[in-house]
């Protein structure tokens, strides 16, 4: 809780992308601090108005965050503790996966030095799942095109949190639940309120429920292959591998569907006959050696030598980019299902 | 039926509650990394691969995070 003489003073965490200093080209980018609002920073001092100010502005590259979190940790941790913000604003991230998990790493940073955090992303960007503090995770689309009202809800709540107020309950304030519940009145007794819950129920009508059961998802442990020499394993990708010309015309992000390609006495995968279309990746290294979200030289040659017992001539492949929630589970299941019914012993999966 | 994960944003799967999962290089090749040399990097995919492949062989009661460079193969 802070006394608010003067404005708040807000560090803002962006992506290389976000603070204009380039694209998948600069994902590697270590972690940076400026001394000025970037891009949408810009557009975030304008709505803190007087009551806050982007003072400074830590850039992360979504990979170098991703691939090496403990020394970005380290450098986001140094400059919270030399910066001595009152906020920080992390993002928005939309549904950019390593953004999104690089701001659930900064708020998470924050939380631990105990500075006040929110960031915004949305509901179904892994960011959501990783620990992030105790910072109000404000959702958004997919698209940036939302960047004012994302900023806008972030601003107000940052606002709010700095100041030391309270917030509402999260559909009330613009926030995702935290699983929290506080003690208070309501207006109806609880027996009405759950007899006019059941009428809207069977009427088909739409009605909020005061207690969502989220069951923790735990999947049990397939049992393992006994003896790998006489397994037969397939082959699975998220990394949009496609034949060259992409004739089944693989998305490069949403996916809904996923595609299977018989690889039967292929060696590997030649850069002349693949192609990579996964708009979420700088794709130019897997275009020159597509076994590289693939591995299938590797594993033929551990064929070869009797090390496995066989390879699943059926590969399948999708974009695993902006995947909505239900359509991969969908797709698992029905590639699952498709396996269960061969003689497929185990499964390679390969992923971002 | 087993299934190993690869992957080098790991943090994702094991936040989601996969049960086998195995490091990979960087994002922009997972299985491999070809600033190792071709030598180095044949070595390094095998070493990736066959750590996932002996993942799908131990029994596990609880999820299974492995680093290729750290496991004997």
């Amino acid at each position: 809780m802070i006394e608010q003489k003067g404005p708040i003073r807000v560090v803002h965490y962006l992506n290389q992308f976000f603070a204009g200093l380039g694209g998948e080209e600069k994902a590697n980018l270590s972690v940076e601090v400026r001394s000025d609002a970037l891009g949408p920073g810009r557009l975030l001092n304008q709505l803190l108005g007087t009551t806050g100010r982007v003072v400074a502005t830590i850039v992360g590259g979504d990979n170098y965050v991703g691939e090496r979190s403990d020394d970005a940790a380290r450098t986001i941790e140094d400059a919270l503790r030399s910066l001595q913000p009152d906020l920080l604003i992390a993002g928005p991230a939309f549904d950019a996966g390593r953004y999104g998990v690089a701001c659930a790493l900064a708020t998470r940073i924050a939380g631990d030095l105990g500075i006040l955090a929110v960031t915004g992303m949305h509901p179904e960007n892994p960011g959501v799942t990783l620990p992030h503090g105790d910072a109000p995770i404000v959702p958004t689309g997919a698209s940036a095109a939302e960047m004012r009202s994302a900023l806008e809800a972030m601003a107000r709540i940052g606002g709010k949190i700095a100041r030391g107020e309270e917030l509402g309950p999260a559909a009330a304030e613009g926030y995702l639940p935290r699983g929290r519940r506080r003690p208070g009145l309501r207006k109806e007794p609880g027996h009405r309120r759950a007899i006019s819950m059941l009428e809207d129920r069977l009427a088909g009508r739409a009605f909020l429920t005061e207690l969502p059961v989220r069951p923790i998802e735990q999947i049990v442990p397939a049992a393992p292959i006994a003896a790998l020499g006489r397994a037969t394993v397939a082959l699975v990708t998220t990394g949009g591998l496609v034949p060259k010309g992409n004739p089944d015309r693989l998305v490069a992000a949403g996916a809904t569907e996923y595609l299977r390609y018989n690889v039967a006495g292929l060696d590997a995968l030649s850069a002349a006959d693949w192609d990579c279309v996964h708009r979420g990746f700088y794709t130019a290294i897997v275009k020159q050696n597509p076994n590289y979200i693939l591995p299938l030289d590797i594993v033929n040659d551990l064929h070869r030598t009797g090390e496995i017992g066989g390879v699943y001539p059926w590969i399948f492949t999708t974009s695993g980019v902006g995947t909505a929630d239900r359509e991969s589970r969908r797709m698992g299941q029905a590639i699952g299902q498709e396996l269960r019914n061969t003689r497929v012993d185990g499964v390679l999966l390969v992923a971002t | 039926m087993p299934i190993a994960m690869i992957s080098a944003l790991y943090s994702v799967p094991v936040s989601l509650g996969v049960n086998r999962v195995i490091k990979g290089a960087r994002i922009e090749h997972v299985c491999g990394n070809p600033a190792l040399g071709s030598e180095r990097d044949r070595a390094y995919r095998l070493q990736v691969v066959r750590t996932a492949l002996q993942s799908l062989t131990r029994a596990i009661s609880t999820p299974l995070l492995l680093d290729p460079t750290q496991e004997a193969t």
